[in-house]
């Protein structure tokens, strides 16, 4: 395998070329610098989604801190991005005029961002610098959602994500959010389609079901459910042709887990070893569990202690943390037997399916982060090429096109994406494993191979022979199509390229 | 049942005018008593999927009727209503070979047990994606239980929410809410409304006398009434006049099982409960109730009138020529209302002439954008083949959608169309205007699916012989000239040309099919729109043509009724000149009696009518069938 830094590198040396060609066109030249320094800068990842699909606190538990304000009505009201800084920092850019810098406030630990007085319509974006190890690898870009009841900020995510007017689009990876499936998240997801480059929408999105702790209306075992129906939005075609894959989380569930105090777990504690049936009627509703005299709801009032031990505010600061479902899981948990905090931080994490996603978007984004960023790049070139004029813009085109021909990573986006969209008409097993030899669910030779993480590379080399033998007969399969047989050689390809960037003992 | 003390007073009434021989009076009074029997109040329940609408419905019958899953569950409308045992039934229409105009024997009927319902509904949700069965789907599923909330006639209909409002389903949701009575639309308490949900509400409340949002899990979300005051703001910024309960089901579960009466006002269920028997039962018996006393008194006033007249004539002989005088004049009267009803006549005719032209363009206007885009896409797209399952899935839901609203404005139309004609009998008083039941039976249903034909499948077959004959036109063509300069046939520039050529051949063939599927795929296309348009176009044309007909007997039976009764009265007038002495004195007797059997009627029938205090309530709210109580218009 080619090692993406050649890519990255010829990608590097295009976009200086055209940087040259262009240095009469300022905004032209600009716009290229911009690209340039984008292949330094961590890969951009655009949060997107309905309204109220969680996209702030899906946002929050990745980064592990509250960082973007949530609220339960409709809250992110403009394009926000979160990168890596040194120090905390908030700068606006308007639509017109310069980018003004506002101040930093937090509020019982969350960013509270004041306009000071500009209305969000008028804004562009609002850049966070914040100091956080997961925003080191990628930029997070939280969006307004779409179908909104108010039209005005639902046209404001379609055009960030997929601007009309062919300008370009800034993020280089999506997460796209969604409770159920709806008409509108599948319209959204195919408008995100690519156009020029490599026509590879699936490869740079992941779907999450998201808010998955409410599949059950807050039962225990809500989670279970909600991985049987992810399970079967990743089995259907419409969606296969649109996201790479489809992984239910719950997003509150993960956060709180990670940002576990020794408070809560203590009231949680109190909560899980106070009577069975008075907790339970206590976790009924979220009235209940907020009732002032508790004494309501169970007529029992021998337990005095228990119930006086919560006062109304942890109640409440518990269940805004929690959720409902939170507090039932969490009690379960403890009653099961979870007794220290950081137990039942990780049990939380784990079950909200955070650790999926991760390791999803470790496997196909961050991995893959110089490849997506190279795509965007020349993504943004050929579009300055083919509406320019410049005689100079020929030898550029001429370049461009050798690279998108030469790179057999992006010959394998191409594939994936068109294999998902069933254009490519292989057997069925033929074409999951080529799927995955192609890097579908992640570039690592062991995943591509399908052996385990800790296969020694004797065995890698074994397998990768196997694989390349049996392909390379698929090749010459006379029976096969056209794009079958094209398909069946750049798998050989990537084959060869792990056989030749294996380590050797 | 509430009806009963109408159907009571009508069986009195019509007990009463036995005596008088006036089969129309009759006739009029059985029909108004059918009405009465036949009367149940439909009740949709929408929503986009996985908001609780299953559930809602289950806590409203306090059962599990139907069924309730994690993940998308209802795929099929569920009718719940009253039966004095538990009874369930799936009911699939069968297709009877293209005759779409025979309703009898299509209808197929399976009854079973509540506990299979679900397994065969949910079955049908992992089969029926596919779509290709032989069998025809389930068209909806009727489960009838004994419960005292809905023996008042009140029918249930729980909604699928499969594929969100704005797909086929909604269309179809769209296309029953004119036959609906009351509407709830179930959101949950997650987050406020969105855009394809108030776009709902703001068709329902202008076809649907009553549309209430129900807010339920509000037992799972903390911020529910944040929820719901956003929910309200988004109701009175949009100018949507509707209720909104909070409701939470799993506490009606709880309440239920623990029988535990505060939780279960807690639960929110006896308010919506109350809504639904007081608003909605209470609004339907209360049109219920005027129309019996309009029918009823307005018997009872024709007989009396002539009673009154042959009292007149036989008390006082010497005063006949006065009596016959005045009946002259109410004859006269009742000429020019013949008169008048030309002229309804007329209007109902150039109304419903009208509204056909309309509704005609309007389906051909938006059936005729459809295409264009659709024709738009297919010339972008390349190979239809490709797109074609995402094409036909698109072009059959914007399809359905229009079919829907072009259904509801018609309805709407016909709806104004009525009071038109109806302000031509407002002079005579009250005129209850007929309830029109504008239902469709799914004229879509009779459409033939869009198929994109494979004419020309082009395999290894057809592309070796195209590029041979290619490849053989080349060879030979250079080889010959070869020949000339004394070259074999087969050299190699020959061969190079044949390959250039079979090469050129191919390409060029492939081109042409795809040109042709695109023309084949646009002519699918307009052929499936032709056929919708044909079969919605002759559904809309009926359903005004039953409209027309259904005004027309309505206002000729009134005229009619009211020439009569003049004209017994004018009869019975002039007879009484005639009569012998002892006649006259023995009618005198009779008629005061007979007069006061008939107030005695009209009292009873009053006694329906809510008194003025407590109608206020109901009243305030703007009634069904909008003109009601027309006000005298001077034509």
């Amino acid at each position: 395998m080619t090692s993406p830094t050649n890519l990255s590198v010829a990608v590097r040396g295009v976009l200086r070329r055209a940087v040259d060609v262009f240095r009469d066109e300022p905004e032209i030249a600009k716009l290229l610098h911009q690209q340039l320094d984008r292949l330094d800068e961590p890969l951009r990842v655009a949060i997107a989604g309905k309204v109220k699909a969680g996209k702030s606190t899906l946002l929050n538990a990745l980064v592990g801190e509250d960082i973007a304000p949530t609220d339960a009505g409709e809250c992110t009201r403009v394009v926000t991005w979160y990168q890596d800084g040194r120090t905390p920092k908030v700068v606006m850019y308007p639509r017109s005029g310069p980018p003004t810098s506002l101040p930093v406030h937090r509020r019982d630990g969350a960013l509270a961002i004041d306009l000071q007085g500009t209305a969000p319509e008028q804004l562009d974006r609002l850049v966070v610098d914040w100091p956080s190890q997961s925003l080191r690898t990628a930029t997070l870009i939280d969006t307004p959602g779409i179908a909104s009841a108010s039209t005005e900020i639902a046209r404001r995510t379609w055009a960030f994500l997929a601007p009309e007017d062919d300008s370009l689009t800034e993020a280089d990876a999506v997460i796209y959010l969604m409770r159920h499936l709806h008409s509108a998240d599948a319209q959204f997801l195919e408008s995100f389609q690519d156009q020029t480059v490599a026509r590879a929408s699936s490869v740079n999105t992941i779907a999450v079901l998201s808010r998955a702790d409410e599949v059950g209306g807050g039962r225990v075992d809500g989670m279970f459910s909600a991985k049987a129906i992810a399970r079967r939005y990743q089995a259907e075609p419409t969606l296969r042709s649109l996201c790479q894959t489809v992984i239910p989380v719950a997003g509150l569930l993960a956060l709180t887990g990670r940002t576990l105090r020794q408070a809560e777990f203590a009231a949680l504690k109190k909560l899980a070893h106070s009577p069975r049936e008075h907790a339970d009627a206590m976790l009924l509703s979220v009235d209940h569990f907020l009732a002032p005299d508790h004494s309501a709801g169970s007529s029992d009032s021998e337990t005095p202690t228990s119930q006086n031990a919560l006062s109304r505010e942890i109640r409440h600061s518990l269940l805004e943390r929690f959720g409902l479902f939170g507090i039932r899981l969490s009690t379960t948990l403890i009653r099961q037997g979870t007794d220290t905090p950081s137990g039942l931080a990780a049990e939380l994490v784990r079950r909200s399916g955070m650790n999926e996603l991760a390791e999803v978007l470790h496997t196909l984004f961050t991995q893959r982060s110089d490849l997506l960023k190279a795509r965007s790049a020349l993504r943004a070139l050929e579009h300055v090429l083919s509406s320019s004029t410049n005689a100079a813009t020929k030898d550029l085109g001429g370049d461009v096109e050798r690279i998108l021909g030469g790179a057999h990573e992006l010959t394998e986006l191409r594939l994936l994406s068109a294999m998902r969209s069933d254009e490519v008409d292989l057997p069925r097993a033929e074409h999951a494993e080529a799927e995955r030899l192609l890097g579908g669910s992640g570039v690592a030779p062991a995943v591509r191979l399908s052996l385990s993480a800790d296969a020694n590379p004797a065995q890698l080399q074994q397998a990768a022979l196997e694989a390349l033998g049996r392909w390379q007969r698929h090749a010459e399969n006379p029976l096969f199509s056209r794009v079958a047989a094209e398909a069946c050689r750049a798998v050989v390809r990537s084959c060869e390229g792990m056989l030749t960037n294996l380590p050797r003992e | 049942m509430p009806s009963s003390t109408q159907i009571e007073a009508i069986d009195l009434a019509l007990e009463t005018i036995v005596r008088y021989n006036r089969p129309d009076l009759n006739s009029r009074l059985r029909q108004a008593r059918a009405r009465l029997q036949n009367g149940y109040i439909r009740v949709l329940v929408v929503g986009e999927f996985k908001q609780g609408k299953s559930l809602l419905v289950n806590g409203l019958v306090r059962a599990p009727v139907c069924p309730v899953y994690d993940d998308v569950a209802t795929s099929v409308p569920t009718v719940v209503h009253y039966a004095d045992a538990p009874v369930a039934a799936l009911v699939r229409i069968l297709d009877s070979g293209g005759d779409p105009s025979s309703t009898e024997g299509r209808v197929e009927r399976v009854e079973l047990p509540i506990s299979e319902l679900a397994q065969h509904i949910s079955d049908q949700h992992i089969s029926g994606n596919g779509s290709s069965n032989t069998t025809p789907r389930w068209h909806h599923a009727e489960v009838g239980i004994p419960r005292a909330e809905l023996a008042g006639g009140l029918e249930l209909v729980d909604t699928p929410g499969v594929g969100g409002l704005n797909s086929v389903h909604g269309a179809a949701t769209m296309t029953a809410l004119p036959s609906a009575d009351a509407v709830l639309l179930v959101s949950d308490a997650s987050q406020e409304y969105t855009a394809p949900e108030l776009d709902f509400l703001r068709q329902a409340v202008k076809v649907c006398p009553n549309v209430a949002c129900i807010l339920t899990k509000t037992d799972l979300y903390p911020e529910w009434r944040r929820i719901a005051e956003l929910d309200r703001g988004h109701l009175a910024a949009a100018g949507i006049d509707a209720e909104l309960l909070a409701v939470s089901s799993t506490l009606r579960v709880h309440a239920i099982r623990s029988s535990d009466a505060d939780l279960d006002a807690e639960s929110g269920f006896p308010a919506l409960m109350s809504y639904l028997t007081d608003r909605v039962v209470g609004q339907a018996d209360l049109l219920a109730c005027r129309s019996t006393a309009h029918d009823v008194l307005a018997v009872t006033g024709q007989l009396a009138g002539n009673l009154r007249s042959e009292y007149a004539a036989h008390s006082d002989p010497q005063a006949v020529g006065e009596v016959i005088k005045q009946l002259s004049q109410a004859q006269q009267h009742a000429e020019a209302l013949k008169e008048r009803s030309a002229r309804w006549q007329h209007t109902l005719n150039d109304g419903v002439g009208d509204l056909n032209a309309d509704i005609d363009y309007d389906l051909r206007d938006r059936m005729r954008e459809i295409v264009r885009e659709a024709e738009e896409e297919l010339d972008n797209g390349g190979d239809p083949k490709k797109v074609w399952e995402q094409l036909s899935g698109w072009v059959e839901q914007e399809v359905n959608s229009a079919a829907a609203a072009n259904f509801l404005w018609a309805t709407q139309r016909a709806r104004w169309l009525t009071g038109q004609v109806g302000d031509h009998f407002s002079v005579e008083g009250a005129e209850i205007l007929p309830k029109l039941r504008t239902e469709t039976d799914d004229a879509l249903n009779y459409v033939r699916a869009m198929q994109l034909r494979d004419s020309e499948p082009f395999g290894i077959m057809q592309k070796g012989l195209t590029g041979l004959r290619g490849s053989y036109v080349g060879v030979l063509m250079f080889g010959m000239l070869g020949t000339v300069v004394g070259l074999p046939l087969i050299n190699p520039f020959s061969v190079g040309a044949g390959l250039l050529l079979g090469g050129k051949g191919l390409t060029d063939e492939r081109r042409r099919i795809v040109a042709r599927r695109q023309s084949e795929a646009k002519t699918a296309v307009r052929r499936y729109v032709d056929d919708v348009i044909f079969q919605v176009g002759k559904e809309s044309r009926d359903m005004l043509r039953r409209v027309q007909r259904d005004l027309r007997d309505h206002f000729t039976e009134r005229a009619e009724e009211l020439n009569l009764s003049l004209k017994t009265s004018l009869q019975t007038a002039e007879n009484s000149v005639r009569t012998s002495k002892s006649q006259r004195e023995r009618r005198l007797v009779e008629i005061p009696s007979e007069l006061k059997h008939l107030e005695a009627l009209e009292r009873k029938v009053q006694n329906l009518l809510p008194q003025p205090g407590s109608a206020e309530s109901v009243a305030a709210t703007p009634l069904p069938e909008a003109p009601l109580h027309l006000t005298a218009s001077t034509r």
